[in-house]
């Protein structure tokens, strides 16, 4: 268990947010334009990895508001909290 | 079996902590972000809504809780100004400003008073009480025994809990067996 600072509502308990996945996925602009695996990559495909990892959550026991967070999956410290449209800190890259 | 109309939640008293059903409560959701939605909502309540995260604003008719940055909570009593959700509605709803929902039959308000609420409060929910409980007019949403709730500290050692109606027996009696051991 490990505490997320809300952006909106300041430090909570984990058991209050949903985790949702990656973050910084965009969506292709032409998706008729795409191979199969290039929809499947873009679709299914994500980063598992020990370390420095972007991911989105969602305050869902409180405000239900989305926002970014960069966390170490290997220690779970966040190192960050960000809202959603704000471009990621330069120095976890 | 479970009456989601008329919940079976009486008044309790158990270790200094009194339990009871607020029913009269009219509750009003609100969403909007634009300087109309704040303009009109200010001059039909008379009140500023409060910006400021995990806080509220109460006249002597409404108390208004902060949901999220964009959304905000009125309740008030029935017998006051059974017309203001029409005139909300009309006003900013109905011109696209906002949003104007009323969910008075969806939540319960459960009032729980006394010196012990929150080592109560505190035995089922992850959030630190720390700073709510020293402060009056804080709100907050929150889990209490994995249930949604939304709390307002109305007055010292005073908080209404807001619950979904087809959890509040559930909760109530939750509520009631954790008094026993606080």
């Amino acid at each position: 268990m490990f505490l997320i600072n809300c952006p909106f509502c300041g430090e909570r308990d984990q058991s209050e947010f949903s985790s949702g996945g990656e973050a910084h996925i965009v969506r292709p602009k032409q998706p008729t334009e795409l191979s199969d695996d290039e929809w499947a990559e873009y679709l299914f495909m994500r980063k598992n990895i020990k370390g420095i990892q972007f991911e989105r959550w969602n305050h869902v026991h409180g405000c239900r508001k989305w926002f970014n967070v960069v966390r170490d999956t290997s220690n779970d410290k966040i190192l960050s909290v960000y809202k959603m449209g704000e471009k990621p800190p330069v120095n976890y890259k | 079996m479970l009456d989601i109309l008329h919940p079976n939640i009486s008044n309790i008293n158990k270790n200094n902590i009194d339990i009871n059903l607020s029913e009269e409560k009219i509750k009003i959701n609100i969403r909007g972000k634009n300087k109309e939605f704040f303009t009109k909502v200010g001059k039909i309540l008379s009140i500023i809504l409060p910006t400021e995260s995990n806080t509220s604003s109460s006249n002597e008719n409404y108390d208004v809780l902060w949901l999220s940055p964009d959304e905000w909570m009125i309740n008030f009593d029935e017998n006051k100004n059974s017309n203001i959700f029409d005139q909300l509605y009309k006003d900013i709803s109905s011109l696209n400003f906002g949003s104007i929902t009323d969910i008075s039959s969806q939540l319960i308000c459960i009032n729980i008073k006394g010196e012990n609420i929150f080592e109560l409060l505190s035995s089922g929910s992850p959030f630190n009480f720390e700073k709510f409980k020293n402060n009056v007019g804080s709100s907050t949403q929150t889990i209490v025994n994995h249930i949604d709730v939304i709390l307002h500290h109305k007055s010292k050692n005073n908080v209404n809990l807001f619950v979904r109606r087809s959890f509040s027996e559930h909760l109530y009696e939750w509520l009631v067996d954790s008094s026993n051991f606080v």
